[in-house]
Protein backbone atom coordinates (compact mmCIF):
# COMPACT_ATOMS: atom_id res chain seq x y z
CA UNK A 1 0.00 0.00 0.00
CA UNK A 2 1.16 3.32 -0.90
CA UNK A 3 1.78 5.95 1.58
CA UNK A 4 -0.16 9.46 2.00
CA UNK A 5 2.51 11.53 3.75
CA UNK A 6 1.72 14.46 5.69
CA UNK A 7 4.25 17.43 6.59
CA UNK A 8 2.96 18.48 9.98
CA UNK A 9 3.23 22.27 9.81
CA UNK A 10 5.80 23.83 13.06
CA UNK A 11 6.19 27.12 14.08
CA UNK A 12 8.53 28.41 17.19
CA UNK A 13 7.77 24.32 17.91
CA UNK A 14 4.43 24.43 17.97
CA UNK A 15 1.73 22.35 16.22
CA UNK A 16 -0.18 24.78 13.84
CA UNK A 17 -3.78 23.75 13.63
CA UNK A 18 -3.46 23.38 9.61
CA UNK A 19 -1.41 20.17 10.46
CA UNK A 20 -5.05 18.65 11.11
CA UNK A 21 -6.75 19.94 8.51
CA UNK A 22 -3.89 17.80 6.17
CA UNK A 23 -4.73 14.81 7.88
CA UNK A 24 -8.44 15.37 7.02
CA UNK A 25 -7.46 15.89 3.01
CA UNK A 26 -5.47 12.82 3.41
CA UNK A 27 -8.35 11.08 4.92
CA UNK A 28 -9.89 12.04 1.94
CA UNK A 29 -7.78 10.64 -0.79
CA UNK A 30 -7.78 7.59 1.42
CA UNK A 31 -10.72 7.20 1.26
CA UNK A 32 -11.59 7.98 -2.48
CA UNK A 33 -8.90 5.68 -3.52
CA UNK A 34 -9.89 3.03 -1.24
CA UNK A 35 -6.43 2.40 -0.12
CA UNK A 36 -3.46 4.14 1.39
CA UNK A 37 -1.36 4.54 4.47
CA UNK A 38 -1.60 7.97 6.34
CA UNK A 39 1.30 8.82 7.73
CA UNK A 40 2.60 12.09 9.32
CA UNK A 41 5.74 13.80 9.21
CA UNK A 42 7.30 15.82 11.70
CA UNK A 43 11.09 17.89 11.31
CA UNK A 44 12.95 19.41 14.56
CA UNK A 45 15.81 19.57 16.38
CA UNK A 46 14.01 17.37 19.01
CA UNK A 47 11.01 16.08 17.29
CA UNK A 48 9.79 13.62 20.28
CA UNK A 49 7.22 15.42 22.25
CA UNK A 50 5.91 17.18 18.95
CA UNK A 51 5.34 13.65 17.71
CA UNK A 52 3.81 12.70 20.31
CA UNK A 53 1.52 15.08 20.25
CA UNK A 54 0.42 14.67 17.12
CA UNK A 55 0.27 10.63 17.36
CA UNK A 56 -2.45 10.82 19.88
CA UNK A 57 -4.25 13.95 18.81
CA UNK A 58 -4.68 12.31 15.38
CA UNK A 59 -4.19 8.73 16.04
CA UNK A 60 -2.19 8.43 12.56
CA UNK A 61 1.15 7.34 13.18
CA UNK A 62 3.85 9.86 12.79
CA UNK A 63 7.97 9.57 11.75
CA UNK A 64 9.70 12.21 13.78
CA UNK A 65 12.48 13.02 12.19
CA UNK A 66 15.39 14.73 14.34
CA UNK A 67 17.66 17.03 12.44
CA UNK A 68 20.34 18.57 14.84
CA UNK A 69 20.46 22.32 14.66
CA UNK A 70 17.30 22.64 12.61
CA UNK A 71 16.19 25.65 14.93
CA UNK A 72 13.04 26.35 13.00
CA UNK A 73 11.58 25.83 9.19
CA UNK A 74 14.44 26.52 7.07
CA UNK A 75 13.89 25.89 2.75
CA UNK A 76 16.96 23.92 2.19
CA UNK A 77 16.75 21.72 5.35
CA UNK A 78 13.27 20.78 4.39
CA UNK A 79 13.68 20.06 0.91
CA UNK A 80 17.08 17.74 1.61
CA UNK A 81 15.90 15.97 4.67
CA UNK A 82 12.19 15.16 3.35
CA UNK A 83 13.53 14.13 -0.19
CA UNK A 84 16.22 11.68 1.63
CA UNK A 85 13.60 10.15 4.03
CA UNK A 86 10.29 9.83 1.15
CA UNK A 87 12.85 8.65 -1.85
CA UNK A 88 12.79 5.33 0.13
CA UNK A 89 8.82 5.95 0.73
CA UNK A 90 7.40 5.38 -2.37
CA UNK A 91 4.69 7.69 -1.62
CA UNK A 92 1.75 8.39 -3.22
CA UNK A 93 1.08 11.55 -2.26
CA UNK A 94 2.99 14.21 -0.17
CA UNK A 95 0.04 16.69 1.13
CA UNK A 96 1.55 20.30 3.05
CA UNK A 97 -0.36 23.13 3.47
CA UNK A 98 -0.54 26.58 1.27
CA UNK A 99 0.73 28.74 3.76
CA UNK A 100 4.32 30.10 3.56
CA UNK A 101 5.78 27.76 4.67
CA UNK A 102 4.45 24.56 2.36
CA UNK A 103 4.45 27.37 -0.61
CA UNK A 104 8.01 27.76 0.32
CA UNK A 105 9.04 24.32 0.36
CA UNK A 106 6.70 22.25 -1.79
CA UNK A 107 7.95 23.03 -5.59
CA UNK A 108 11.58 22.46 -5.27
CA UNK A 109 10.36 19.11 -3.04
CA UNK A 110 8.32 18.30 -5.88
CA UNK A 111 11.08 18.98 -8.06
CA UNK A 112 13.88 16.96 -6.10
CA UNK A 113 11.40 14.04 -6.18
CA UNK A 114 10.36 14.23 -9.77
CA UNK A 115 6.87 14.51 -8.80
CA UNK A 116 3.48 16.36 -9.74
CA UNK A 117 3.26 19.23 -8.14
CA UNK A 118 -0.44 21.07 -7.25
CA UNK A 119 -1.14 24.15 -5.43
CA UNK A 120 -3.99 25.88 -3.25
CA UNK A 121 -5.58 23.00 -3.94
CA UNK A 122 -9.34 23.55 -2.89
CA UNK A 123 -10.97 20.40 -3.32
CA UNK A 124 -10.26 16.72 -3.87
CA UNK A 125 -12.49 14.83 -6.18
CA UNK A 126 -12.57 11.49 -8.22
CA UNK A 127 -13.49 10.73 -11.68
CA UNK A 128 -13.31 7.20 -13.97
CA UNK A 129 -9.45 7.90 -14.35
CA UNK A 130 -8.71 8.50 -10.88
CA UNK A 131 -8.36 11.71 -8.80
CA UNK A 132 -8.61 15.32 -9.76
CA UNK A 133 -7.60 18.20 -7.80
CA UNK A 134 -9.13 21.75 -8.17
CA UNK A 135 -7.60 25.02 -7.30
CA UNK A 136 -8.38 28.51 -7.71
CA UNK A 137 -7.18 30.62 -10.32
CA UNK A 138 -8.12 34.09 -12.58
CA UNK A 139 -8.73 36.23 -8.89
CA UNK A 140 -10.64 33.59 -7.60
CA UNK A 141 -13.07 33.83 -10.39
CA UNK A 142 -12.99 29.58 -11.53
CA UNK A 143 -11.35 26.86 -10.13
CA UNK A 144 -9.31 24.44 -12.30
CA UNK A 145 -9.53 21.15 -11.99
CA UNK A 146 -6.20 19.04 -12.62
CA UNK A 147 -5.12 15.48 -12.71
CA UNK A 148 -1.35 14.25 -12.15
CA UNK A 149 0.19 11.83 -14.69
CA UNK A 150 0.04 8.71 -13.28
CA UNK A 151 2.78 6.60 -12.21
CA UNK A 152 4.78 9.65 -9.92
CA UNK A 153 3.93 10.44 -6.79
CA UNK A 154 2.05 14.49 -5.72
CA UNK A 155 2.91 16.89 -4.15
CA UNK A 156 -0.18 19.13 -2.95
CA UNK A 157 -0.51 22.57 -1.15
CA UNK A 158 -3.86 22.16 0.77
CA UNK A 159 -5.61 25.89 0.74
CA UNK A 160 -6.14 26.45 4.77
CA UNK A 161 -9.46 26.14 6.08
CA UNK A 162 -11.41 23.54 3.56
CA UNK A 163 -10.81 20.13 4.77
CA UNK A 164 -12.27 19.67 8.63
CA UNK A 165 -10.67 16.94 11.03
CA UNK A 166 -13.28 15.72 13.20
CA UNK A 167 -11.35 14.18 16.14
CA UNK A 168 -13.70 11.42 17.48
CA UNK A 169 -13.63 10.42 20.85
CA UNK A 170 -11.44 7.65 21.80
CA UNK A 171 -8.87 7.75 19.37
CA UNK A 172 -6.19 4.89 19.85
CA UNK A 173 -2.72 6.80 19.98
CA UNK A 174 -0.75 6.38 16.34
CA UNK A 175 2.54 4.65 16.54
CA UNK A 176 5.70 6.89 16.72
CA UNK A 177 9.30 6.44 14.61
CA UNK A 178 11.94 8.40 15.28
CA UNK A 179 14.89 8.71 12.92
CA UNK A 180 18.27 11.55 13.16
CA UNK A 181 18.96 12.75 10.08
CA UNK A 182 22.18 11.83 8.59
CA UNK A 183 23.09 15.28 8.16
CA UNK A 184 23.90 18.61 10.92
CA UNK A 185 22.81 21.62 9.92
CA UNK A 186 23.79 23.57 13.16
CA UNK A 187 27.54 23.45 12.58
CA UNK A 188 27.10 24.14 9.06
CA UNK A 189 27.98 27.28 8.42
CA UNK A 190 27.95 26.88 4.77
CA UNK A 191 24.41 26.74 4.36
CA UNK A 192 22.95 29.27 2.04
CA UNK A 193 19.69 30.59 3.68
CA UNK A 194 20.61 32.29 7.28
CA UNK A 195 18.01 32.90 9.80
CA UNK A 196 18.68 36.12 11.65
CA UNK A 197 15.79 36.80 13.62
CA UNK A 198 12.08 36.18 13.47
CA UNK A 199 10.32 39.94 13.88
CA UNK A 200 6.15 40.73 14.47
CA UNK A 201 5.38 43.96 12.80
CA UNK A 202 3.60 46.01 15.83
CA UNK A 203 0.09 46.04 15.07
CA UNK A 204 -2.98 47.28 17.24
CA UNK A 205 -6.02 45.44 15.20
CA UNK A 206 -8.47 44.90 18.76
CA UNK A 207 -10.55 47.61 17.33
CA UNK A 208 -10.93 45.10 13.60
CA UNK A 209 -11.40 42.27 16.22
CA UNK A 210 -13.83 43.78 18.77
CA UNK A 211 -15.76 45.45 16.51
CA UNK A 212 -19.70 43.85 16.09
CA UNK A 213 -19.75 45.29 12.57
CA UNK A 214 -16.93 46.14 10.04
CA UNK A 215 -17.60 48.53 6.67
CA UNK A 216 -14.57 47.37 4.65
CA UNK A 217 -12.87 49.24 1.66
CA UNK A 218 -11.45 47.36 -1.65
CA UNK A 219 -9.64 48.76 -4.90
CA UNK A 220 -13.09 49.31 -6.13
CA UNK A 221 -13.66 52.59 -4.12
CA UNK A 222 -11.01 53.29 -7.06
CA UNK A 223 -9.68 56.61 -4.87
CA UNK A 224 -8.15 57.31 -1.87
CA UNK A 225 -10.50 60.37 -0.43
CA UNK A 226 -13.37 57.84 -0.86
CA UNK A 227 -12.22 56.36 1.94
CA UNK A 228 -13.68 59.04 4.14
CA UNK A 229 -17.09 57.80 2.47
CA UNK A 230 -16.63 54.49 3.78
CA UNK A 231 -15.50 55.64 7.10
CA UNK A 232 -18.64 57.85 7.06
CA UNK A 233 -20.41 54.70 6.29
CA UNK A 234 -19.25 52.89 9.16
CA UNK A 235 -20.17 55.67 11.38
CA UNK A 236 -24.18 54.73 10.82
CA UNK A 237 -23.27 51.69 12.50
CA UNK A 238 -22.62 50.97 16.72
CA UNK A 239 -19.47 49.48 17.70
CA UNK A 240 -18.17 49.51 14.02
CA UNK A 241 -14.53 49.69 12.86
CA UNK A 242 -13.02 50.00 9.01
CA UNK A 243 -11.01 47.24 7.68
CA UNK A 244 -9.65 47.12 4.14
CA UNK A 245 -8.20 45.07 1.17
CA UNK A 246 -4.24 44.36 1.30
CA UNK A 247 -3.74 46.23 -1.80
CA UNK A 248 -5.20 49.56 0.03
CA UNK A 249 -2.48 48.96 3.00
CA UNK A 250 0.38 47.98 0.03
CA UNK A 251 -0.07 51.06 -1.46
CA UNK A 252 -0.45 53.27 1.72
CA UNK A 253 -3.64 54.38 1.88
CA UNK A 254 -4.89 53.27 4.94
CA UNK A 255 -2.84 51.47 7.94
CA UNK A 256 -2.07 47.74 8.44
CA UNK A 257 -4.29 47.32 11.61
CA UNK A 258 -7.15 47.22 9.10
CA UNK A 259 -6.08 44.95 6.91
CA UNK A 260 -8.27 41.66 6.93
CA UNK A 261 -7.61 38.07 5.63
CA UNK A 262 -4.77 35.89 5.70
CA UNK A 263 -1.79 38.49 6.00
CA UNK A 264 -4.21 40.35 8.00
CA UNK A 265 -6.56 40.10 10.36
CA UNK A 266 -9.41 37.42 11.27
CA UNK A 267 -12.39 38.59 12.44
CA UNK A 268 -15.69 37.37 12.77
CA UNK A 269 -18.24 40.61 13.50
CA UNK A 270 -21.87 40.25 13.00
CA UNK A 271 -21.81 41.82 9.93
CA UNK A 272 -18.98 42.77 7.34
CA UNK A 273 -19.83 45.04 4.63
CA UNK A 274 -17.32 44.13 1.55
CA UNK A 275 -17.09 47.61 -0.47
CA UNK A 276 -15.17 47.37 -3.62
CA UNK A 277 -13.47 43.79 -2.88
CA UNK A 278 -13.27 41.37 -5.45
CA UNK A 279 -13.36 37.87 -2.83
CA UNK A 280 -10.00 36.89 -2.87
CA UNK A 281 -9.61 33.51 -1.14
CA UNK A 282 -6.32 35.33 1.08
CA UNK A 283 -9.47 37.78 2.08
CA UNK A 284 -12.58 35.35 2.64
CA UNK A 285 -10.06 33.52 5.00
CA UNK A 286 -9.97 36.75 7.22
CA UNK A 287 -13.91 37.17 7.10
CA UNK A 288 -15.41 33.96 5.65
CA UNK A 289 -17.17 33.08 9.68
CA UNK A 290 -18.71 36.57 9.66
CA UNK A 291 -22.35 35.85 10.43
CA UNK A 292 -23.89 37.84 8.03
CA UNK A 293 -21.87 39.40 4.56
CA UNK A 294 -23.39 42.47 2.31
CA UNK A 295 -21.16 43.53 -0.39
CA UNK A 296 -21.58 45.88 -2.71
CA UNK A 297 -19.57 45.26 -6.37
CA UNK A 298 -19.81 46.94 -9.79
CA UNK A 299 -19.36 44.01 -11.38
CA UNK A 300 -22.25 41.09 -11.04
CA UNK A 301 -19.33 37.91 -11.39
CA UNK A 302 -17.35 39.19 -8.65
CA UNK A 303 -16.65 36.24 -7.02
CA UNK A 304 -17.35 37.37 -3.65
CA UNK A 305 -20.89 37.91 -4.38
CA UNK A 306 -20.73 33.55 -3.83
CA UNK A 307 -19.58 34.07 -0.64
CA UNK A 308 -22.27 37.04 1.24
CA UNK A 309 -25.73 36.91 2.14
CA UNK A 310 -26.80 40.18 0.64
CA UNK A 311 -25.53 41.00 -3.09
CA UNK A 312 -25.74 44.87 -4.27
CA UNK A 313 -24.43 45.11 -7.98
CA UNK A 314 -23.56 49.09 -7.74
CA UNK A 315 -20.54 51.71 -7.62
CA UNK A 316 -19.79 51.67 -4.19
CA UNK A 317 -19.52 54.95 -3.35
CA UNK A 318 -22.84 55.99 -4.94
CA UNK A 319 -24.31 53.20 -2.83
CA UNK A 320 -22.97 54.67 0.49
CA UNK A 321 -24.18 58.13 -0.63
CA UNK A 322 -27.59 56.57 -1.48
CA UNK A 323 -27.19 54.29 2.02
CA UNK A 324 -26.54 57.76 3.74
CA UNK A 325 -29.48 59.30 2.12
CA UNK A 326 -31.93 57.11 3.44
CA UNK A 327 -30.68 56.66 6.43
CA UNK A 328 -31.32 60.78 7.21
CA UNK A 329 -34.35 60.90 5.16
CA UNK A 330 -35.72 57.75 7.49
CA UNK A 331 -34.40 59.51 10.48
CA UNK A 332 -36.04 62.98 10.13
CA UNK B 1 25.81 42.17 -11.01
CA UNK B 2 22.95 40.35 -12.89
CA UNK B 3 19.19 40.16 -12.23
CA UNK B 4 17.00 38.41 -14.54
CA UNK B 5 13.13 39.27 -13.72
CA UNK B 6 10.64 36.72 -14.94
CA UNK B 7 7.71 39.03 -15.80
CA UNK B 8 4.14 37.48 -17.65
CA UNK B 9 1.35 38.86 -20.14
CA UNK B 10 -2.42 38.13 -18.60
CA UNK B 11 -4.27 37.50 -21.60
CA UNK B 12 -7.08 39.33 -20.43
CA UNK B 13 -5.55 43.23 -20.11
CA UNK B 14 -2.41 42.50 -21.65
CA UNK B 15 -0.81 43.73 -18.59
CA UNK B 16 2.07 42.59 -16.89
CA UNK B 17 1.01 40.44 -13.96
CA UNK B 18 0.68 42.62 -10.70
CA UNK B 19 3.38 41.11 -8.64
CA UNK B 20 5.98 40.73 -11.52
CA UNK B 21 5.95 44.73 -11.86
CA UNK B 22 6.94 45.37 -8.79
CA UNK B 23 9.71 42.26 -9.38
CA UNK B 24 10.66 44.86 -11.57
CA UNK B 25 10.96 47.81 -9.67
CA UNK B 26 12.79 45.73 -7.20
CA UNK B 27 15.27 45.03 -10.09
CA UNK B 28 15.59 48.62 -11.05
CA UNK B 29 15.61 49.90 -7.14
CA UNK B 30 18.58 46.97 -6.72
CA UNK B 31 20.15 48.49 -9.63
CA UNK B 32 19.81 51.82 -8.74
CA UNK B 33 21.43 51.39 -5.47
CA UNK B 34 24.63 50.00 -6.94
CA UNK B 35 25.23 52.81 -8.81
CA UNK B 36 24.96 54.84 -5.80
CA UNK B 37 27.82 52.77 -4.41
CA UNK B 38 29.98 53.52 -7.52
CA UNK B 39 28.98 49.62 -8.73
CA UNK B 40 27.83 50.41 -12.15
CA UNK B 41 28.08 46.88 -13.76
CA UNK B 42 24.69 45.82 -13.07
CA UNK B 43 22.38 44.42 -15.76
CA UNK B 44 18.74 44.26 -15.26
CA UNK B 45 17.35 41.91 -17.95
CA UNK B 46 13.79 40.56 -18.14
CA UNK B 47 12.15 37.36 -19.69
CA UNK B 48 8.68 36.11 -20.93
CA UNK B 49 7.48 33.32 -22.20
CA UNK B 50 4.09 34.11 -24.35
CA UNK B 51 2.59 34.87 -27.83
CA UNK B 52 4.17 37.57 -29.97
CA UNK B 53 2.04 40.12 -28.56
CA UNK B 54 3.97 40.02 -25.08
CA UNK B 55 7.11 41.71 -26.49
CA UNK B 56 4.77 44.66 -25.32
CA UNK B 57 5.25 43.98 -21.85
CA UNK B 58 9.15 43.81 -22.44
CA UNK B 59 8.84 47.10 -23.79
CA UNK B 60 7.25 48.34 -20.77
CA UNK B 61 10.46 46.84 -18.95
CA UNK B 62 12.54 49.34 -21.19
CA UNK B 63 10.52 52.25 -20.54
CA UNK B 64 10.96 51.54 -16.98
CA UNK B 65 14.76 51.21 -16.95
CA UNK B 66 15.60 46.89 -18.05
CA UNK B 67 18.53 46.32 -20.34
CA UNK B 68 18.09 43.18 -22.07
CA UNK B 69 14.78 41.03 -22.88
CA UNK B 70 14.30 37.54 -23.60
CA UNK B 71 11.18 36.27 -25.28
CA UNK B 72 9.92 32.27 -25.31
CA UNK B 73 7.15 32.58 -28.10
CA UNK B 74 4.30 30.47 -27.75
CA UNK B 75 1.81 29.94 -29.93
CA UNK B 76 -1.09 31.41 -27.94
CA UNK B 77 -1.65 31.95 -24.11
CA UNK B 78 -2.13 28.41 -23.68
CA UNK B 79 -2.25 27.05 -20.23
CA UNK B 80 1.67 26.22 -19.22
CA UNK B 81 2.25 24.00 -16.05
CA UNK B 82 4.64 25.97 -13.67
CA UNK B 83 7.15 23.00 -14.35
CA UNK B 84 6.98 23.37 -17.78
CA UNK B 85 7.46 27.15 -17.22
CA UNK B 86 10.39 26.47 -15.31
CA UNK B 87 12.22 24.16 -17.05
CA UNK B 88 11.99 26.84 -20.18
CA UNK B 89 12.68 29.82 -17.85
CA UNK B 90 15.71 27.74 -16.76
CA UNK B 91 17.48 27.98 -20.55
CA UNK B 92 17.35 31.45 -20.37
CA UNK B 93 18.39 32.04 -16.49
CA UNK B 94 21.41 29.46 -17.73
CA UNK B 95 22.14 32.00 -21.09
CA UNK B 96 24.13 33.96 -18.62
CA UNK B 97 25.26 33.62 -15.59
CA UNK B 98 22.92 35.44 -12.62
CA UNK B 99 23.16 36.49 -9.60
CA UNK B 100 19.54 37.26 -8.91
CA UNK B 101 16.51 36.07 -10.54
CA UNK B 102 13.31 37.71 -8.84
CA UNK B 103 9.79 36.67 -9.93
CA UNK B 104 6.31 37.19 -8.56
CA UNK B 105 4.71 35.63 -5.60
CA UNK B 106 2.41 34.11 -8.03
CA UNK B 107 1.19 34.40 -11.45
CA UNK B 108 -2.38 36.99 -11.51
CA UNK B 109 -4.23 34.44 -13.84
CA UNK B 110 -2.47 31.03 -12.22
CA UNK B 111 -1.76 31.58 -8.99
CA UNK B 112 0.06 28.85 -8.55
CA UNK B 113 2.96 30.47 -6.96
CA UNK B 114 5.44 26.98 -8.24
CA UNK B 115 7.44 28.80 -10.86
CA UNK B 116 9.52 30.71 -9.00
CA UNK B 117 10.86 27.75 -6.11
CA UNK B 118 11.07 25.29 -9.07
CA UNK B 119 13.22 27.62 -11.36
CA UNK B 120 15.72 27.88 -8.44
CA UNK B 121 15.84 24.21 -7.88
CA UNK B 122 16.08 23.31 -11.43
CA UNK B 123 19.69 25.96 -11.36
CA UNK B 124 20.54 24.82 -7.62
CA UNK B 125 20.15 28.22 -6.41
CA UNK B 126 18.48 28.98 -3.03
CA UNK B 127 15.15 30.40 -3.29
CA UNK B 128 13.46 32.80 -0.71
CA UNK B 129 9.39 33.16 -1.06
CA UNK B 130 7.55 35.86 -0.01
CA UNK B 131 9.96 38.75 -0.21
CA UNK B 132 8.56 41.87 1.14
CA UNK B 133 11.79 43.52 1.39
CA UNK B 134 15.44 43.57 -0.02
CA UNK B 135 18.80 45.19 1.82
CA UNK B 136 21.95 45.13 -0.20
CA UNK B 137 24.76 43.94 1.74
CA UNK B 138 27.89 43.21 -0.23
CA UNK B 139 29.44 41.14 2.67
CA UNK B 140 30.03 37.41 1.47
CA UNK B 141 27.88 38.21 -1.88
CA UNK B 142 24.79 37.67 -0.24
CA UNK B 143 21.47 39.52 -0.16
CA UNK B 144 19.52 40.27 2.81
CA UNK B 145 15.33 40.04 2.77
CA UNK B 146 12.60 39.98 5.23
CA UNK B 147 10.25 36.84 4.38
CA UNK B 148 6.36 37.32 5.20
CA UNK B 149 4.70 34.47 6.95
CA UNK B 150 1.19 34.76 8.56
CA UNK B 151 0.03 36.91 11.06
CA UNK B 152 2.30 39.63 11.15
CA UNK B 153 5.55 37.56 11.40
CA UNK B 154 8.28 38.24 9.55
CA UNK B 155 11.67 35.99 9.03
CA UNK B 156 14.77 37.98 8.16
CA UNK B 157 17.19 36.23 6.29
CA UNK B 158 20.48 36.39 4.48
CA UNK B 159 20.66 34.89 1.29
CA UNK B 160 23.92 33.93 -0.71
CA UNK B 161 24.05 34.73 -4.29
CA UNK B 162 23.44 33.64 -6.98
CA UNK B 163 19.47 33.48 -5.66
CA UNK B 164 16.18 33.42 -6.37
CA UNK B 165 13.37 35.49 -4.75
CA UNK B 166 9.72 36.00 -5.07
CA UNK B 167 8.46 39.33 -4.56
CA UNK B 168 5.16 39.95 -2.86
CA UNK B 169 3.18 42.94 -3.29
CA UNK B 170 3.82 46.21 -0.89
CA UNK B 171 8.11 45.91 -0.93
CA UNK B 172 7.76 48.73 -3.71
CA UNK B 173 5.65 51.21 -5.73
CA UNK B 174 6.40 50.42 -9.29
CA UNK B 175 7.44 53.20 -11.63
CA UNK B 176 5.82 54.34 -14.95
CA UNK B 177 7.82 54.08 -17.81
CA UNK B 178 9.10 57.66 -18.65
CA UNK B 179 8.89 59.21 -22.40
CA UNK B 180 12.50 59.04 -23.07
CA UNK B 181 13.11 55.24 -22.07
CA UNK B 182 10.17 54.26 -24.03
CA UNK B 183 11.76 56.33 -27.37
CA UNK B 184 15.37 54.74 -26.67
CA UNK B 185 13.13 51.43 -26.17
CA UNK B 186 12.28 50.70 -29.94
CA UNK B 187 15.77 50.79 -30.30
CA UNK B 188 16.62 47.54 -27.76
CA UNK B 189 16.71 43.96 -29.22
CA UNK B 190 14.88 41.52 -28.13
CA UNK B 191 16.13 38.21 -27.85
CA UNK B 192 13.56 35.57 -29.32
CA UNK B 193 13.22 32.05 -29.02
CA UNK B 194 11.16 29.18 -30.37
CA UNK B 195 10.05 26.00 -28.60
CA UNK B 196 12.98 24.21 -30.94
CA UNK B 197 16.02 26.72 -30.58
CA UNK B 198 15.16 26.27 -26.37
CA UNK B 199 15.91 22.36 -26.40
CA UNK B 200 17.77 21.65 -29.45
CA UNK B 201 18.03 18.04 -30.71
CA UNK B 202 14.87 16.71 -28.16
CA UNK B 203 11.55 16.02 -29.67
CA UNK B 204 9.97 16.08 -26.57
CA UNK B 205 12.27 18.39 -23.93
CA UNK B 206 9.34 18.75 -21.22
CA UNK B 207 6.62 17.05 -20.47
CA UNK B 208 3.74 18.10 -17.50
CA UNK B 209 3.61 16.64 -14.90
CA UNK B 210 0.20 17.30 -14.30
CA UNK B 211 -2.71 17.77 -16.94
CA UNK B 212 -6.10 20.06 -17.47
CA UNK B 213 -9.58 18.89 -16.94
CA UNK B 214 -11.82 21.44 -16.90
CA UNK B 215 -13.41 24.57 -15.35
CA UNK B 216 -15.33 25.26 -12.95
CA UNK B 217 -17.21 27.94 -11.22
CA UNK B 218 -16.52 27.97 -7.45
CA UNK B 219 -19.77 27.05 -4.85
CA UNK B 220 -21.48 29.16 -3.03
CA UNK B 221 -21.07 29.37 0.64
CA UNK B 222 -24.17 31.58 1.40
CA UNK B 223 -27.33 32.32 -0.35
CA UNK B 224 -26.34 35.39 -2.13
CA UNK B 225 -29.69 37.48 -2.65
CA UNK B 226 -29.49 39.76 -5.12
CA UNK B 227 -31.24 43.21 -3.87
CA UNK B 228 -32.95 44.32 -7.15
CA UNK B 229 -34.21 47.92 -8.21
CA UNK B 230 -32.86 51.12 -8.60
CA UNK B 231 -29.89 52.74 -6.44
CA UNK B 232 -32.25 54.07 -3.80
CA UNK B 233 -34.63 50.75 -4.10
CA UNK B 234 -31.50 48.82 -3.02
CA UNK B 235 -30.13 51.21 -0.61
CA UNK B 236 -33.55 51.38 1.49
CA UNK B 237 -34.14 47.81 1.21
CA UNK B 238 -30.51 47.13 2.76
CA UNK B 239 -31.59 49.85 5.43
CA UNK B 240 -34.92 48.10 6.34
CA UNK B 241 -33.00 44.32 5.94
CA UNK B 242 -30.49 45.95 8.84
CA UNK B 243 -32.62 47.46 10.83
CA UNK B 244 -34.99 44.62 10.91
CA UNK B 245 -32.19 42.27 12.21
CA UNK B 246 -31.01 45.86 14.77
CA UNK B 247 -27.54 45.58 13.17
CA UNK B 248 -28.31 49.41 12.58
C1 LIG C 1 0.52 35.42 0.14
C2 LIG C 1 -0.57 36.44 -0.09
C3 LIG C 1 -1.22 36.97 1.01
C4 LIG C 1 -2.26 37.88 0.83
N1 LIG C 1 -2.92 38.35 1.94
C5 LIG C 1 -4.01 39.15 1.77
C6 LIG C 1 -4.77 39.61 2.90
O1 LIG C 1 -4.47 39.31 4.06
N2 LIG C 1 -5.85 40.38 2.67
C7 LIG C 1 -6.25 40.74 1.41
O2 LIG C 1 -7.26 41.46 1.27
N3 LIG C 1 -5.53 40.36 0.33
C8 LIG C 1 -4.42 39.58 0.49
N4 LIG C 1 -3.70 39.21 -0.61
C9 LIG C 1 -4.02 39.81 -1.92
C10 LIG C 1 -5.16 39.11 -2.62
O3 LIG C 1 -4.64 38.06 -3.40
C11 LIG C 1 -5.90 40.07 -3.58
O4 LIG C 1 -4.98 40.62 -4.48
C12 LIG C 1 -6.61 41.21 -2.83
O5 LIG C 1 -7.40 40.70 -1.77
C13 LIG C 1 -7.49 41.95 -3.79
O6 LIG C 1 -7.98 43.12 -3.17
P1 LIG C 1 -9.28 43.84 -3.72
O7 LIG C 1 -10.42 42.91 -3.69
O8 LIG C 1 -9.41 45.11 -2.98
O9 LIG C 1 -8.86 44.23 -5.22
P2 LIG C 1 -9.27 43.62 -6.61
O10 LIG C 1 -9.10 42.16 -6.64
O11 LIG C 1 -8.63 44.45 -7.64
O12 LIG C 1 -10.85 43.85 -6.67
C14 LIG C 1 -11.47 45.08 -6.81
C15 LIG C 1 -12.97 44.81 -6.92
O13 LIG C 1 -13.65 46.07 -6.99
C16 LIG C 1 -14.68 45.97 -7.95
N5 LIG C 1 -14.96 47.33 -8.41
C17 LIG C 1 -14.31 48.05 -9.36
N6 LIG C 1 -14.86 49.26 -9.47
C18 LIG C 1 -15.86 49.32 -8.57
C19 LIG C 1 -16.78 50.32 -8.20
N7 LIG C 1 -16.78 51.52 -8.80
N8 LIG C 1 -17.67 50.04 -7.22
C20 LIG C 1 -17.71 48.82 -6.63
N9 LIG C 1 -16.85 47.84 -6.94
C21 LIG C 1 -15.94 48.09 -7.89
C22 LIG C 1 -14.16 45.05 -9.00
O14 LIG C 1 -15.22 44.45 -9.72
C23 LIG C 1 -13.36 44.04 -8.17
O15 LIG C 1 -14.19 42.95 -7.81
C24 LIG C 1 -2.63 38.30 -0.47
C25 LIG C 1 -1.95 37.78 -1.56
C26 LIG C 1 -0.93 36.85 -1.40
C27 LIG C 1 -0.26 36.29 -2.60
N1 LIG D 1 4.83 32.83 -18.89
C1 LIG D 1 5.70 33.33 -18.01
N2 LIG D 1 6.73 34.10 -18.45
C2 LIG D 1 7.62 34.62 -17.58
N3 LIG D 1 7.54 34.46 -16.25
C3 LIG D 1 6.53 33.71 -15.76
C4 LIG D 1 5.57 33.11 -16.61
N4 LIG D 1 4.70 32.42 -15.83
C5 LIG D 1 5.10 32.61 -14.55
N5 LIG D 1 6.19 33.39 -14.49
C6 LIG D 1 6.91 33.88 -13.28
O1 LIG D 1 6.61 33.03 -12.20
C7 LIG D 1 5.88 33.73 -11.18
C8 LIG D 1 4.92 32.79 -10.50
O2 LIG D 1 4.01 32.24 -11.42
P1 LIG D 1 3.04 31.02 -11.07
O3 LIG D 1 3.88 29.89 -10.65
O4 LIG D 1 2.28 30.79 -12.33
O5 LIG D 1 2.14 31.52 -9.97
C9 LIG D 1 5.26 34.90 -11.91
O6 LIG D 1 5.00 35.96 -11.01
C10 LIG D 1 6.36 35.25 -12.91
O7 LIG D 1 7.40 35.99 -12.29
Amino acid sequence: MKHILVIAEIFEEMIRPVTWELVAAARRIMDLENSGLIKIITLSDDPLSLADKIAEQTGVDVIGLKIPGCMGYDSDVYKQALSWLIKNMEPSHILTAHTSQGRDFAPGLAIRLKAASISGVNKIKSDHKGLIYSRSVLSNNQNMILRPVPGIPVVLTIMPGIFKFDAHENIKKGQMDIFEAPFDFGSDSSGSICHKRIIKKACENKVLKQADIIVSAGRGIGEKENLEKIFQFAKCFSFSAVGASRPLVDTGWIGYEHQVGITGAVVTPKLYIACGISGSSQHLAGMKDTQFVVSINSNPHAPIFRHSDFCIVEDAVEFIQAFLKCKADREY
Amino acid sequence: MKILICIKQLSDSKDISRFDAHALEEAILLKQEFENQGIDLAAVDVVTIGPLESSKIIKRAFGVGADRGYHIVTRDYEYISSFETASKLAVVAKKRSYDLILTGIMSQDLMAGQTGPMLAEMLGFPCVTNVVKTNLTLENHSIEVEQEMENGFRDCLSITLPAVLTIQAGINTPRYPTLSKMLTAGKKEIVTFNEAELFPGEAEPVRARETFVSMEYPEKTRSGHLLRGSLIDKAGELLSILQEKNLV
